[in-house]
């Protein structure tokens, strides 16, 4: 297998749509989350979600914006910065050999959402002519691969809240295997409207609202959490192979090095420790190394009572006597849950905080809970310039269980 | 203002278009206006004429093909108002 390089990377995210004000913000433990305004959101039991600061021009011009959805938009943000950093000399390369792959579990879901309020709640039956475009779940994907002519592999992962994770996996095995060489891989979700939050809320996953600071409504890890906070945005890796990435001296952030996956089959939302600890086990044993050598865990985390214990769990069989010495962060306290794009904007935060000599906090945990005994670096970010080694887990409603590792070698 | 002057005027302010470039003999394509960008046109002639623009798939080549195609609906149209407020 080739050894794969990560080389640039973009995010648009609840904590700022840069890497920059992405770090910044974990460096300060500071929340994307706040109360949701507007007549919809009245609607919901917890009005809260960590949304993006956003403006779609950014990206395309109107003409092009109305057959993008909000979670096309933000993917190509988030693409575009990738590409920039990573300073690619695109018209040198074959771009049959540049692929795309996106990870969203609700695809264009504010479009799905538009046309059944013209249908249903408006009574029209004048639904937007490319409601079909904007909502498709591919509709990402497909415009990152037309707006940079990459004619590659181009698939979009739909796995709910693993679904980025795994397109980040299945890119760096594509470029592993020599079948592509360079990737850009990641997810996007704009889940922040009615129709998919009235659903979240019914399922019974979504946070009170701290009557104190909607802010720190999210709490995992911690005996009083009461659930996920949604958050929207996307996560974008430029991965490419790692001799190519060295020639052209481009400054190497990671090697992927690990990539595990299983399936929970124990209940198709209850996770179990056997699924998540698999996960985490076969990441390891695809990096060829043992599990002493992680340094940081970015949790799955989602602040939920079932995760966060079993998490805890799986993490101690799998580490072992180790397990209480890594640094374990679920940052989902402060950017909420971006369900299909989640997996991607956390393992770019595992990257992105090893390079910057930081360990990213889990914020609001105030009360600790013996079910969930790590160090879970709560409330401040500590500075640590010796992680060499980040795991990030994603675990997902239906049993797609995933673990990445990123490593860095100086 | 007649049906030509009316879909002129959309297509200038969506299409970022010279109102002089827009002569009734221009081909779409070639003003850049592609067979998507035709089907949203539909939906805003739709809006602006206050007809129904059938599923059917025909053939709009030039700017007068649209103009003809939108005065045709209507005037079918205008019929069938009375029609149907009788039956």
């Amino acid at each position: 297998m080739r050894r794969v390089a990560v080389t640039g990377i973009g995010v648009i995210s609840p904590l700022g749509n840069s890497t920059g004000a992405l770090l910044e913000s974990l460096a300060a433990a500071r929340s994307g989350i706040c109360r949701l305004e507007g007549a919809d959101y009245g609607r919901l039991a917890n009005p809260i979600a960590a949304p993006a600061a956003w403006e779609p021009t950014t990206v395309a011009e109107a003409s092009k914006l109305r057959m993008m959805d909000r979670a096309t938009q933000f993917a190509l943000g988030a693409s575009r910065q990738a590409l920039t950093q990573a300073g690619l000399p695109l018209a040198n390369l074959d771009s049959a050999r540049i692929g795309v792959f996106i990870g969203t579990g609700m695809g264009g879901a504010q479009s799905t959402d538009d046309g059944y309020r013209t249908l249903y709640a408006e009574q029209s039956d004048r639904i937007k002519p490319f409601s079909v475009l904007l909502a498709m779940n591919n509709a990402a994907a497909s415009w990152i691969g037309l707006e940079y002519g990459f004619t590659g592999p181009n698939l979009t992962f739909t796995t709910a809240c693993s679904s980025s994770a795994v397109a980040i996996g299945e890119a760096a095995m594509r470029i592993g295997s020599g079948a592509v060489d360079v990737m850009l891989a990641g997810g996007t979700e704009a889940p922040l409207c009615l129709g998919p939050m009235k659903a979240w809320e019914a399922i019974r996953t979504i946070a009170t609202e701290d009557p104190r600071d909607p802010a720190a409504s999210c709490k995992p890890f911690s005996k009083d959490r009461t659930g996920m906070v949604l958050g929207e945005g996307a996560a974008v890796l430029l991965m490419e192979e790692w001799e190519s990435a060295l020639a052209r001296d481009a400054v190497i952030l990671a090697e992927i090095t690990g990539y595990g996956l299983a399936t929970d089959v124990s209940h198709l939302t209850h996770p179990s420790l056997e699924g998540q600890a698999r996960a985490m086990q076969l990441a390891l044993t695809s990096a060829r190394i043992d599990a002493a050598l992680v340094d940081y865990i970015n949790a799955h985390g989602t602040g939920t009572l079932a995760n966060d214990a079993v998490e805890t769990a799986a993490i101690k069989q799998v580490f072992g006597d180790r397990a209480d010495k890594i640094p374990v962060s679920s940052t989902k306290s402060m950017h909420g849950h971006l369900l299909g794009a989640a997996g991607a904007l956390e393992f770019a935060i595992s990257i992105l905080a090893m390079n910057a000599g930081m360990v990213p906090p889990t914020a609001n945990l105030l009360r600790p809970d013996p079910a969930c005994d790590l160090d879970y670096v709560p409330n401040q970010a500590r500075a640590d310039s010796t992680i060499r080694t980040v795991m990030s887990n994603s675990f997902a409603f239906g049993g797609t269980s995933v673990a990445l590792i990123g490593h860095r070698s100086s | 203002m007649n049906t030509y002057d009316r879909l002129v005027r959309i297509l200038a302010n969506e299409h970022k278009l010279a109102a002089e470039k827009l002569q009734p003999d221009a081909r779409l394509d070639e003003l850049g206006i592609d067979s998507l960008s035709v089907m949203e046109l539909l939906f805003m002639i739709e809006e602006e004429f206050h007809i129904r623009v059938p599923n059917d798939q025909v053939p709009l080549i030039t700017i007068d093909d649209i103009v003809n195609y939108v005065n045709n609906l209507i005037a079918q149209q205008a019929d069938a108002v009375p029609h149907q407020a009788s039956s």
